[in-house]
């Protein structure tokens, strides 16, 4: 789990920019998403994830704003950026080469 | 329990300063904490349970506060502050310098003498002025150091305080001009008992220069 956890890690902003592609979102529900689609074997700690949403940020990938619901409940939502829907685009492209080569690298070969 | 939960994210944020960011991030932290909350209680988990549930996935917001608290402190050009104090300087001896031309050039020298006199005062003065002015408007503002209200406060305030500062240049300016003028035209003309309307056309002159003031707020 552990080991999982840090190959994942490298991939926090790629998760975080995939989930806002699909729309605006706040910070639990993006961390819920994840837990249920990896049915609960994975789950960012929030300060990664608050980490991120600031790096991500700063980098101008993603933009946040303040929900008015009427609960009296105010999310913080975030929203991706043209530059932040450049930059997933990317960085899968990266990790579907890295991911061909890794695999070619540490499989056994068959004779 | 929910208190309980902005207790505890209002221990983890003692120590740092309230700045907006750390506000808004801390509001956040609480917000997505009790929804997670609520959804653990949902699953039926007791009370208790759910708030270490809770806790547990928040992880180590040490790194975060510190890249929340240091922010770029931007020092004030010290060149440009003593620029500007040189620029007063000399705008103020050339105010106080200004009336020894006409003083002179009317005690020692002819009949027109004392007008040139009075003209190089008058430049003097306009002189003098212009350098006021241009160095109330490209004098170092205040540079926000760190995104707090405070801090937001100061920047605000040393607008209006350079706003001020303009105004008040223009309007010493703009009297010791008419007074000069006043004194001017009455011994030029001796018709000291009309020549004082010079007054009123100066406060009316302010009046409208206020106006385009607070027009360009």
């Amino acid at each position: 789990m552990s080991i999982a956890s840090d190959l994942i890690r490298g991939h926090t902003d790629t998760i975080i920019l995939a989930k806002l592609m699909g729309g605006d979102n706040y910070g639990y529900e993006i961390n819920k998403s994840i837990q249920q689609k990896t049915q609960g074997k994975y789950e960012l700690k929030e300060a990664t994830l608050y980490t991120a949403f600031r790096r991500l940020e700063q980098a101008g990938c993603i933009s946040s704003y303040w929900g008015d619901e009427q609960t009296g409940a105010r999310r913080r939502y975030y929203s991706i950026t043209q530059l932040g829907r450049d930059t997933y685009n990317s960085l899968i492209g990266d990790w579907r080469t890295a991911k061909e080569m890794i695999e070619k690298l540490i499989e056994l070969e068959e004779k | 329990m929910e208190n309980k939960l902005r207790k505890y994210v209002d221990d983890l944020f003692e120590g740092t300063p309230p700045t907006r960011k750390a506000v808004e991030l801390k509001e956040e932290m609480i917000q997505n904490l009790e929804d997670k909350y609520k959804d653990l209680i949902a699953e039926g988990k007791t009370p208790e349970a759910a708030f270490n549930i809770a806790v547990a996935g928040i992880g180590d917001v040490s790194t975060l506060l510190k890249e929340i608290e240091t922010s770029a402190v931007s020092e004030p050009d010290q060149a440009a502050l003593q620029k500007s104090a040189m620029f007063t300087a000399v705008a103020v001896t050339g105010y106080i310098l200004s009336v020894l031309p006409w003083i002179l050039f009317g005690t020692f020298g002819g009949r027109g003498a004392g007008t040139i006199g009075f003209v190089i005062t008058l430049l003097m003065i306009a002189g003098s002025t212009g350098l006021l002015i241009y160095n109330a408007m490209t004098k170092p503002r205040y540079h926000k150091e760190s995104d707090t209200m405070v801090e937001e406060f100061r920047e605000w305030q040393a607008e209006t305080h350079d706003r001020r500062a303009l105004r008040r240049a223009i309007s010493t300016a703009l009297w010791s001009i008419i007074v000069a003028l006043y004194f001017i035209i009455s011994f030029w003309t001796f018709a000291w008992h009309i020549t004082w309307i010079i007054f009123i056309l100066g406060a009316a002159i302010e009046s409208i220069i206020n106006i385009f003031f607070s027009k360009k707020k």
